[in-house]
């Protein structure tokens, strides 16, 4: 079928309107008489709060509302944005009198100014009972250690070993697919605490209409998550709340929480004024979310030919303070890597997902799959050193194919079990082929050239992640048509910044044969557009743009009709939609989409032409990625600089390829910056000590190398148009291809990330011994 | 205390307190295309021009640079007046949240009127207090260059 | 975000005289702002007042009596990208002065302000004590202190009631090289550690040679036992030496950024390569 729109660069539709200073953000509105809202935290990492005195602040000039758990609701939900029944444990309120991290919310005070906030939290007196803290997950589940959760919430899996999930899922025997494999080699690797820093921090302002119906304007991944989760908090009918969602300055997944609407909320609810919550930066790193630390550990068997018998994987995963996202993070590490070497007969995975004292994990870009990975992809190349083999064959050997299956598809879901599915779109092979040719994998590997003491490696990984969260994501819209051609297209996805408003446009456009220009997209408002789960799992172009793509479908049967009957045709089974016209071929006639908008408004069986349409998807298709990285280590200094990174990546069709490689390479740097300079710093109470950019450090425009990103095309059927999905996928790469690196420019194999160069240094001074 | 601005070319005139930051003053005022809030100069996403140097203005008193000329990237152009670098961020996929895009174009700007023909090196020099969690930068250098080639198309 | 809250009043002197008259006669603690960088990050709710030295003309650079002389409000990138500085040791301070900080930072971080605040991290700090700089402040009457000197004494004490106008040195001639390293983890980075050495090379001889290092984690000073190990050394020897030398003789600890084993490792590894540097 010939593309008029998709694979073409149309301009993001909101771009210009973001590069000439529209004030489009949350913050960007100024309400008059709106209350600002500043939180007191807890400065201990696990304290009750016997008792807390707001007397003095309430009485503060300009102070209107001062909130604890004393005078706010005590209901118990999780604030992880995810589809209902949330699998995510009910452990938290608005407030709670139990805090358990310093950072933990202990009291908010709504008053005219930020100044008279910030004095009046001052005034608020608390006495703690300081109880023991934990911080490590291991002590954490042993006996005796601090229970953080006494209050044993519904959807803790063992809430007196600070369990929020166990997982164990086998297929097969691992013992005896690691007997009957001829080496097994077993890998654990750490990974840290990270930040997913948007420039546009947590933002949420909230007002009552004219009708007293309570309007929350959020910096939100997911507005319908939102709404029914503060209808929940609140104990008010979800009819009441309206959430909009205005353009947001970035989530990578801290966004997919409910944390700053039901105070927000709240506070309008109570005094019927405006109400804003603007997180700081350190409240952004310590108070928002981050990703989950992990110890994971990989066991591979496999024999003299390559072939994998078995693989055992077990992660341990800190979930901090509270169980947001913990189960279904720790599913993914598994679901999202154990697949992609399907060739293991035999296959294990265990997770023990733990409270700690410590700042909340959430979701963060990859959700699991990058821990995993982290871990996984540096044991394949172990595996095939130890064979002799080279680490792209050793993968070819074992990686899924199309019209392939793994046992894990169905033993892991998220939550709920999972769902069988067979490949149907996948390049692997040719992903590796292209990549390790634009960076010469196999000409520079081994070479260990030098210039000085900088030493030069190369090393890869294979990763894939998945499209939507099978049988559970759902999206829905409606398009309408207008006089002049144009629709207007409701929808409930979450454009955060990734295009998926565009993308949605050139989908509507392809199947209605109209330019993109002439769809007007208006997103993510509960009391407009249909529902849809929110920007996470992958799921834009996948699920929210399949919705779009069955509503257009549905519309162009709707023109079709009435083109039929205009024509006087019997039936308009071959009929073309191409440049805003209706083509009969068999007869050349044709007709506008304008004449016939016109004709339905105005002339004869007057009627909008409008449909509805929804998605929910059978599987889950995976994107794949192979990453090769060149990186250059100083032997003195220890300081690994990555030279050139290439990331073949097929992502089943692609709509747009301007803004695919824009997903792809934003995923990269984040990635290496997480494998190489981001970690979060605790002081030993549990303090973050580093909650700004001077020492958080994240990658600027001179810390990039040279990115090359290959497009590979293949065509996957149950996807709109052919497409997947692309923005979580690439972020898993770059740790263990920069880890792989290491070893072939060293030899050496750090045990966690970040690879800061005092581990290099300190590894290579054990090599040496 | 009084203090006066040429913001974008027109004269402003604010009674603010003597301890604020230039951020806070122009955004209460209505310059919301001015973001930001690490206050420590750190993200770049506050960038303005002062007497055409960019710098955060999230760390300049607004009572120090009294007088000054300011320049938002609303200075540049806008919606319907494009400035030839705001076009070349768009055409160039080097827009994705648009949070930080602002503070980026100003920069390039301030880069480009200094040295006209720089090269890659010297772009990501001019951008590297502009942090982006977004595009990764590689597109918003692309953008720059082709921005170059706009202006000396005289577009 | 309001950091100071008790600010009072705006100074905006002409001339330094008038800037130290007031800054002495003021009751209320009062803050004299060159860029202001540092008051951002570092809030003192003390302050009840500012004094700007827009107005003072101290942006300065230029070649005077054999001396570069740096106002105090210069910043720098008005150092980096002057043709002055540029001319200098071959670029080399230019580039190092380039490397520091963002681009945004380097336009509002002023040689005054780095010299009066003396974080432990400033490159600025020993950058000027590798080039033996000279302090130029005023109190009322004008005095000239070796930075070496003037971080000795109760400089902050002194700078209650004196502003700091320019800072000079000599304008060395090609027999001296210059040469910075950093340990940043990554580009925009403080320095965690920082390295800079004047050297006066005269046939593969190290004739004269002024050491200084800094964000120890402590502030920048001189090295002099190091420099006492090289002076007269012939490079190649040097070299070879360095290293050892520095290593067990650096006076470096630990903090949360980098502990002081990589600290000292990287102090021998940084004084090898300037010297290797000056070697070609």
């Amino acid at each position: 079928m010939e593309r008029q729109v998709i694979g073409k660069n149309v301009e993001k539709i909101d771009a210009l309107a973001l590069a000439t200073g529209q004030p489009v953000y949350t913050d960007d509105i100024k309400l008059p008489n709106t209350l600002h809202i500043k939180f007191l935290y807890s400065p201990h990492a696990n304290a009750i709060i016997e008792d807390i005195d707001t007397t003095v602040a309430e009485k503060l000039p300009g102070v209107h509302m001062v909130l604890t758990y004393k005078n706010t609701p005590q209901v118990y939900h999780t604030t992880a944005g995810q589809g209902w029944p949330e699998p995510s444990p009910y452990d938290t309120c608005m407030f709670n009198q139990h805090v358990r991290f310093v950072g933990d919310r202990v009291a908010a005070v709504a008053g005219d100014s930020e100044e008279i906030a910030l004095e009046a939290l001052k005034l608020i007196k608390v006495k703690y009972n300081v109880l023991p803290a934990v911080f490590d997950p291991e002590e954490a589940m042993k006996e005796g250690a601090p229970i953080l959760h006494e209050e044993n919430p519904k959807g803790v899996y063992d809430a007196k070993r600070n369990l929020v999930a166990h997982i164990e899922v086998k297929a097969g025997d691992v013992e005896k697919g690691f007997e009957e494999g001829d080496v097994v080699v077993e890998h654990t690797f750490e990974t840290q605490f990270a930040q997913h820093c948007p420039i546009e921090t947590h933002a949420t302002i909230s007002y009552l209409d004219e009708n007293g119906r309570i309007v929350i304007r959020s910096s939100t991944q997911v507005p319908f998550h939102v709404r029914r989760i503060v209808a929940q908090v609140l104990g008010i009918p979800v009819s009441q709340i309206r959430v909009i969602k205005p353009r947001i300055g970035g989530g990578f997944g801290t966004k997919q929480e409910i944390i700053l609407e039901e105070v927000c909320a709240f506070v309008t609810m109570k005094t019927g004024r405006p109400a804003r919550a603007v997180y700081s930066r350190e409240e952004e790193f310590i108070s928002a979310r981050t990703r989950h630390p992990m110890k994971i550990t990989v066991k591979i068997g496999a024999k003299r030919d390559g072939k994998f018998t078995a693989i055992k994987m077990y992660a341990l995963s800190n979930t901090g303070a509270y169980g947001t996202h913990g189960l279904t993070v720790a599913s993914n590490v598994g679901s999202k890597t154990l697949p992609l070497y399907n060739k293991a007969p035999d296959v294990e995975f265990i997770a023990d997902v733990v409270y700690t004292n410590l700042p909340v994990p959430g979701a963060y870009r990859g959700y699991g799959a990058t821990q995993g990975y982290a871990c996984l992809e540096q044991a394949v190349d172990m595996v095939a050193e130890k064979l002799g083999l080279d680490p792209i064959a050793i993968r070819k050997i074992n990686h899924i194919r199309k019209g392939e299956t793994s046992p894990i598809f169905e033993a892991l879901g998220e939550g709920r079990e999972g769902v069988v599915q067979y490949i149907e779109s996948e390049a692997i092979d040719k992903l590796l082929e292209l990549g390790a040719r634009e960076i010469n994998f196999y000409e520079k590997r081994g070479k260990k050239v030098r210039n000085g003491s900088k030493v030069r490696g190369i090393g890869m990984a294979l990763v894939m992640q998945g499209s939507g969260i099978a049988k559970i994501d759902a999206g829905a819209s409606t398009i309408k048509l207008n006089e002049d051609g144009s629709v207007n297209v409701l929808y409930g996805g979450t454009d955060l910044g990734t295009g998926l408003d565009t993308v949605v446009a050139q989908i509507v456009g392809e199947v209605l044969g109209i330019d993109p220009k002439k769809v007007i997209v208006y997103p993510s408002d509960t009391d407009v557009t249909p529902f849809d789960k929110g920007a996470y799992a992958s799921s834009g172009t996948y699920i929210s743009g399949s919705a779009v793509y069955n509503t257009a479908l549905k519309l162009r049967e709707e023109i079709l009709e009435v083109a039929k009957d205009m024509f006087g045709e019997q039936d308009s089974k071959d009929y073309i939609l191409k440049d805003g016209f209706v083509i009969s071929p068999r007869s050349g006639k044709s007709v506008s989409l304008s004449e016939i908008a016109y004709d339905t408004f105005y002339v004869k069986k007057q009627k909008q032409i409008m449909a509805v349409g929804s998605f929910v998807s059978e599987s889950s298709p995976p994107p794949f990625a192979a990453h090769f990285v060149e990186i250059e280590v100083d032997e003195e200094t220890g300081v690994i600089t990555p030279i050139k990174y290439v990331a073949a990546v097929d992502c089943g069709i692609v709509i747009n390829p301007e803004l695919t490689k824009g997903q792809i390479i934003g995923a990269i740097v984040n990635g290496i910056g997480y494998a190489l300079t981001e970690e979060y710093k605790f002081g030993e109470n549990g303090k973050v000590l580093n909650p700004n950019f001077m020492e958080y450090r994240i990658p600027s425009s001179r810390d990039i190398p040279d990115i090359v990103p290959i497009l590979v095309e293949t065509y996957e059927p149950t996807g709109p148009l052919g497409a997947k999905s692309v923005s979580e996928i690439n972020i898993n790469g770059p740790v263990p291809a920069i880890g792989n690196a290491l070893y072939d420019a060293l030899g050496i194999r750090l045990q966690s990330s970040p690879y800061t160069p005092d581990k290099v240094l300190k590894a290579l001074k054990e090599k040496r011994k | 205390m009084k203090v006066h601005y040429k913001i974008n070319g027109k004269d402003y005139e604010f009674d603010i307190y003597p301890g604020k930051v230039l951020l806070d003053v122009l955004r209460e005022n209505g310059f919301t295309e001015i973001k930001g809030n690490c206050y420590m100069g750190t993200c770049g996403a506050c960038t303005v021009l002062i007497n055409g140097t960019p710098k955060t203005s999230c760390t300049i008193l607004a009572a120090q640079v009294n007088g000054a000329e300011i320049t938002t990237v609303k200075g540049l152009g806008d919606i319907l007046n494009p400035h030839p670098l705001q076009k070349a961020f768009v055409e160039k996929g080097a827009v994705q949240c648009g949070y930080c895009t602002p503070g980026t174009i100003l920069a390039a700007y301030a880069l480009l009127k200094e040295n006209p023909n720089p090269t890659d090196e010297e772009i990501k020099k001019a951008i590297d207090g502009n942090l982006c969690r977004c595009t990764g930068y590689v597109q918003q250098v692309e953008a720059i260059k082709y921005a170059i080639t706009l202006l000396k198309e005289g577009k | 975000m309001l950091k100071l809250k008790n600010i009072e009043e705006c100074f905006y002197p002409k001339t330094i005289e008038e800037a130290v008259e007031i800054l002495k006669n003021s009751r209320e603690p009062l803050r004299v702002v060159g860029g202001g960088l540092h008051l951002s990050v570092y809030p003192n709710p003390q302050i009840k007042g500012f004094i700007f030295l827009n107005n003072l003309g101290l942006n300065y650079i230029k070649e005077e009596e054999g001396n570069i002389k740096i106002g105090a409000t210069v910043t720098i990138n008005d150092a980096a990208k002057s043709d002055l500085i540029k001319g200098l040791f071959n670029g080399n301070l230019s580039s190092a002065l380039s490397s520091i900080a963002s681009e945004l930072l380097r336009n509002q971080i002023t040689f005054g302000g780095s010299v009066a605040q003396r974080e432990p991290y400033s490159d600025i700090a020993t950058i000027l004590l590798a080039l033996d700089a000279d302090v130029v402040y005023f109190d009322g009457s004008e005095h000239t202190e070796k930075i070496d000197e003037f971080y000795k004494t109760d400089f902050r004490a002194k700078l209650k009631e004196a502003i700091i106008k320019e800072v000079r040195f000599k304008k060395f001639d090609s027999s001296y090289k210059f040469g910075m390293e950093r340990h940043v983890r990554n580009a925009t980075d403080i320095a965690l550690l920082n390295m800079a050495m004047l050297a006066q090379i005269e046939e593969n001889r190290i004739k004269d040679i002024i050491v200084s290092y800094g964000s120890r984690p402590m502030p920048a000073i001189r090295f002099k036992a190091l420099e006492d190990f090289l002076k007269g050394k012939d490079l190649s020897e040097a070299v070879k030496e360095v290293y050892n030398f520095a290593k067990e003789n650096a006076d470096v600890k630990g903090d949360i950024r980098r502990d002081e084993q990589y600290r000292r490792e990287l102090t021998g590894v940084f004084a090898k390569r300037l010297l290797e540097s000056f070697g070609r």
